[in-house]
């Protein structure tokens, strides 16, 4: 074999790093939602290895969504190698709090040695791995980071998971130069936040998002272990992109229109009552036992003072609970998905709740009875009982 | 009904009465023949032969486009004097009819002087001849009836059956087709009788469950199939579909989807009429070498609206159709029937609604001036003739009220 050809061929597959357990099971824990359980592509089911200076950068991909982070590594040789993840993930929680050394052997496998373990995993050619798309360097937008998990975990239920509504399947983000706004309905309910109050800088008139729900779960949990204080976020005209201190996810935009979700938010519902959210839950929650299983309604009957939760089956029975209320109109029977209605108070925490109706064919509107900085609201079809 | 498509034919056009008429379509045209009148049969044209066959073997015919509206509308009528008669009433086809006569002795009389009383208002109210056989089963029934042909009336005096039955092929037993024959044939049965000499349990080893009916049938009973169902009772429909093959094998996008979308009213029509919500739509596909597929798909929620059967149907065509690749036939098919879901939708249901409204007017004006008189526009492209079929015409679901 001529010199040059052997040098880089040995140049190209080498790789030896040596990381504390912490670090490197910390940041497998945070990219592993994006690891496809059951995919054809062999390849996406491994993590990209790449090491350089004084970091290891870690890479997960699924095609439509991507996630990239690092930590803090002693590189001996520069390199990069692929590792299957759920494997390398299971067995690095296993090992002992020490230092791990990785080393990329021949074949593509990599060895993986932490005190007395020692361990040789098959892994994948580095050139089958495909390649991500950069981070754009202008039209960065600064979104405050517990504002965003906020919205997210406010709407990211009611995303659809029926396939057959494909831009149902995301949530819609707008911004403006001064608000935020988050939109999401699989078409039995919607629910709709807004926050205005804020500043961000680049963004003019509107600027709308269409975010896919994995996107979005993705997104929230590493919301929920970060102390950054903001996401950077910028897109093209294929990809969304949020930084997160060192981890960077990309997702695949969703195209197509969103349904224009401004008519259907209900204006005059006027038969309006005051509740207190968890009682609400509670009570649901109890009748719910005893809802037919498939549909899961439940019916609200409004009266004077007194708000009357009822469900029933044939093959489990019948139950009723009571509210006391401040409403004083006529008397109005209604059916809901119980789950949707629950679904919303959980995202709404505590404190009271409104629930403003119209008639038993009409949507619905719960949205949180004081809530000063976000605009929340929450609109549900009836069912027909 | 005595050739019945042909009868109909003859009251719209009386100069066809007497000749060899075959219905169904031209004679160059693809396509099988519907019906044939007693003339035409002569000569060996039978239904479900090609046209073009017919057309070799009887030249002189006259060959007439089928009017599936008209065949409904005298099939209506049909029923109205059979349900006058008895209130049990099975309509098997378009143009036949099972009547439990049961308990109607003291209104009617005797069995004979029933059947002739029925046949005698039948011709007084649709003007169209029928051949009656009187039996104590279907089967009876339904094999006298054919042996009474034309315009004749046959009683089988309980205890005649087996007698009756004897001479007769085995082919005269209904169900039993070609594979069976042979099958018969291979084992020495030609006739009703010799199929009768053998033991029940020689049938059932030989051919199964279907051996053991057609030992009651031999014996004339009902046995097997839906000749195991009440006599007027409701068999719950499992299926809408409709199905169309081309005049000329055709690549044309905008006419296979105007099919589609010709098709999916078609079976949305019959949707509403049924009162069924279909859960599952799915699409047949025939190409020129006779390959076929089927694909499916499920809804979230099931649906009678042509337009949201013929995006499914559309969507399922555009994803499994080889472009350029020439068609023969397109099917569309609802199933997995449900009542109206229950759960309200925020986004569609006004639009929904709005649908429901045109399409049940555009059903109305159906009902009064015939089924092509009024489509959607990407179905009238590429409108077809609806091919005659023998489906009784209240099938599926409820049974059309009397007074409509």
């Amino acid at each position: 074999m001529p010199v040059e050809a052997m040098a880089s061929a040995v140049g190209t597959s080498t790789m030896e790093i040596t990381v504390s357990k912490f670090e490197l099971l910390r940041e497998l824990t945070a990219t592993q939602g994006v690891v496809e359980r059951k995919t054809t592509i062999p390849i996406l089911s491994n993590y990209l290895f790449e090491a350089a200076g004084d970091k290891l950068s870690l890479t997960a991909t699924d095609l439509d969504l991507s996630l990239r982070t690092s930590c803090v590594a002693k590189v001996k040789k520069d390199g990069a190698c692929t590792i299957p993840a759920r494997k390398l993930h299971d067995y690095v929680k296993l090992l002992p709090d020490a230092d791990i050394t990785i080393k990329l052997l021949e074949n593509h496998w990599v060895s993986i040695r932490c005190g007395r373990s020692n361990t040789k995993m098959v892994g994948m050619a580095r050139s089958n791995f495909p390649s991500l798309p950069a981070f754009p360097t202008a039209g960065i937008i600064k979104i405050p980071a517990q504002v965003l998990r906020g919205m997210i975990a406010k709407t990211c239920f009611a995303i659809a998971s029926e396939e057959s509504r494909y831009t149902l399947n995301g949530a819609l983000m707008v911004l403006k130069p001064e608000s935020i706004t988050m939109v999401a309905t699989d078409g039995h309910r919607l629910a709709h936040i807004e926050r205005s109050g804020e500043k961000f800088d680049g963004v003019s008139g509107e600027m709308k998002t269409l975010v896919p729900k994995k996107a979005m779960d993705e997104l929230k949990s590493l919301l929920d272990s970060t102390d950054a204080e903001s996401v950077d976020f910028a897109k093209d005209e294929s990809t969304l992109y949020f930084r997160i201190g060192p981890r960077l996810m990309t997702s695949r935009q969703l195209t197509g229109q969103f349904p224009n979700y401004e008519a259907v938010l209900p204006k005059d519902n006027s038969k309006s009552i005051t509740l207190h959210g968890e009682e609400l839950s509670a009570a649901i929650s109890r009748v719910a036992q005893f809802a037919d299983e498939r549909s899961r309604a439940v019916r609200l009957k409004l009266e004077k003072a007194e708000l009357k939760l009822s469900a029933s089956s044939t093959e489990t029975g019948e139950s009723e609970d009571s509210m006391e209320t401040d409403y004083n109109g006529d008397a109005l029977t209604i059916g809901f998905n119980a789950q949707y209605i629950l679904d919303f108070l959980k995202a709404a925490g505590a404190g009271d709740v409104k629930l403003e109706l119209k008639d038993a064919q009409s949507a619905g509107q719960l949205r949180p009875a004081d809530s000063e900085d976000y605009k929340y609201r929450y609109i549900v079809m009836p069912m027909r009982i | 009904m005595d050739a019945f498509f042909v009868s109909v034919e003859e009251l719209f056009d009386p100069s066809l009465k007497g000749k060899a008429v075959v219905v169904g379509g031209q004679r160059h045209e693809r396509g099988v023949v519907s019906a044939a009148s007693y003339e035409a049969r002569k000569f060996g044209v039978h239904s479900a032969m090609p046209l073009r066959t017919a057309a070799k073997l009887c030249p002189h015919a006259t060959f007439v486009d089928g009017h599936p509206d008209r065949y409904r509308e005298c099939s209506e009528k049909v029923y109205r004097v059979l349900t006058s008669f008895s209130p049990l009433v099975e309509m098997a086809s378009i143009d036949e009819a099972y009547l439990d006569m049961t308990g109607t002795e003291r209104l009617h009389g005797r069995p004979l002087h029933a059947a002739h009383s029925l046949h005698a208002k039948m011709k007084a109210d649709t003007q169209l001849n029928c051949s009656i056989g009187i039996g104590i089963s279907r089967l009876i029934a339904k094999v006298s009836s054919a042996k009474a042909k034309p315009n004749g009336i046959l009683w089988i005096v309980p205890g005649q059956e087996a007698n009756f039955l004897a001479p007769l092929d085995i082919r005269d037993i209904p169900g039993v087709g070609k594979v069976t024959e042979q099958k018969l044939q291979g084992l020495g049965i030609h006739k009703v009788g010799d199929l009768a000499a053998f033991d029940d349990s020689f049938l059932e080893q030989q051919l199964g469950k279907w051996g053991l009916a057609l030992a009651g049938k031999a014996r004339g009973e009902d046995a097997g199939g839906w000749f195991d169902s009440e006599v007027g009772a409701d068999v719950a429909a499992k299926s809408i579909s409709h199905e169309h093959t081309y005049n000329q094998d055709t690549a044309d996008l905008q006419q296979l989807e105007s099919t589609l979308m010709r098709l999916s009213e078609m079976v949305g029509r019959r949707l509403r009429e049924s009162g069924f919500h279909a859960k599952t739509i799915a699409l047949k596909l025939r190409y020129k070498d006779f390959t076929t597929i089927i694909r499916a798909h499920t809804l979230a929620v099931p649906t009678q609206l042509d337009t949201e059967i013929f995006e499914q149907v559309r969507a399922l065509f555009r994803r499994n159709w080889r472009k350029g690749a020439e068609v023969r036939l397109l099917g569309v098919h609802a199933s997995s029937f449900e009542p109206q879901a229950d759960q309200g939708d925020l986004l569609e249901d006004s639009r929904r609604q709005r649908w429901q409204q045109a399409l049940s007017a555009a059903d109305r004006l159906r009902d009064r001036f015939g089924e092509s008189s009024v489509s959607l526009a990407t179905g009238l492209k590429g409108g077809f003739r609806e091919r005659t079929h023998e489906n009784p015409a209240g099938l599926p679901g409820k049974r059309k009220s009397q007074e409509s």
